[in-house]
């Protein structure tokens, strides 16, 4: 990690070096990318379905969500984000948003410029081969999650989406085997899931019951991983981190 | 339109109080009362399952039996879409 790094640039740096590797004159460019942090409260929009910008936002701290909301005013969650994601670095190539970005806890974010990353993608193929990489591994999560919806049951789905946040979190450094702080609210569960909150609520409760997981205030206690696991048929392998 | 809500035991894991709602004879939905274990919503009405027109991906909650039949009762009043050309769905 170059020692002159900002705390945001590392996270960018550990995040795409969970999933590649990166040079050491890699490294230094990322960490001399200017970034333009931010702290964003919770439930807020940071990119809107429909907009153009003209930068993308790497998570810092929080809890980032993709969304798309219904005529009717349901919403569905399309991917949780955990920090050191850009989850709208698609707008880089795709130049209008086809979904929105919005915080579903207070956040840190950093913008960076879509001219300075096209700069870098051009400068060091290997750090584009990362970021593209990273967009197929987003992809890979997209596949999970839509047979999750199409075909799992309640208690597959919350405990698969347990089972994969803990792994993000622990690759970057934010979790260890015992658990993470997860304050994501039962109706944001369910409109990831496509649940009711009544039937979050109930799984929980038996996942609680069954001796598997365990809630002290935020944190989510992860008290028999292999269970969990087994529970949501979890096989980290689409994660593709090293 | 009137319903008819019949008593009956549904295994949810919880304490299992809940009702068929019949209208016209048909079986409709059926409704669950939501135990303590959910916290602000305990003792009210959940849309366990919903046929026909009430099927929803987000089934919604009630805070009391009258207010599940007016819900009930108002969407079972919806017209249908037409299903080809020429039909003019049903009431």
């Amino acid at each position: 990690m170059p020692a002159n790094a900002s705390p945001e640039h590392q996270r960018l740096i550990a995040k795409l070096e969970s999933i590649g590797t990166l040079t050491r004159e890699e490294r230094l460019a990322i960490a001399a990318l200017p970034l333009r942090p931010k702290q964003v409260p919770e439930n807020s929009d940071i990119v809107r379905d429909g907009d153009a910008p003209s930068e993308s936002c790497l998570l810092v701290e929080g809890f980032l969500c993709r969304y798309k909301m219904l005529p009717d005013g349901g919403r569905q969650i399309l991917a949780i984000h955990t920090p050191g994601d850009i989850p709208d670095l698609q707008s880089l190539q795709l130049k209008v948003m086809d979904h929105s970005l919005g915080t579903l806890t207070p956040c840190r974010v950093a913008f960076v410029a879509h001219k300075d990353l096209h700069e870098i993608t051009l400068r060091y193929p290997g750090i584009t081969a990362l970021f593209w990489r990273d967009t197929l591994i987003d992809a890979a999560i997209f596949r999970e999650w839509l047979t999750g919806v199409g075909r799992r049951t309640a208690h597959q789905r919350i405990a698969h989406l347990i089972c994969e946040i803990h792994v993000r979190l622990k690759v970057v450094g934010l979790a260890d085997n015992g658990g993470f702080n997860l304050p994501i609210t039962q109706a944001e569960l369910a409109d990831s899931l496509g649940l009711s909150t009544v039937h979050v609520n109930r799984v929980l409760q038996d996942l609680r019951r069954d001796g598997l997981i365990e809630s002290r205030g935020k944190y989510l206690a992860v008290n028999d991983w292999r269970a969990l696991e087994a529970a949501g048929g979890f096989d980290p392998r689409y994660l593709h981190v090293l | 339109m009137n319903l008819i809500l019949q008593p009956v035991m549904v295994d949810t894991g919880e304490e299992g109080e809940g009702c068929l709602v019949f209208a016209e004879g048909w079986l409709v939905a059926v409704l669950v009362r939501l135990s303590e274990t959910h916290e602000d919503a305990a003792g009210f009405w959940f849309l366990e399952k919903g046929f026909g027109r009430l099927d929803r991906p987000d089934p919604p909650i009630f805070s009391d039996l009258p207010q599940a039949e007016q819900w009930i009762k108002e969407h079972l009043e919806i017209r249908r879409p037409p299903r080809w050309p020429g039909d003019r769905g049903e009431v």
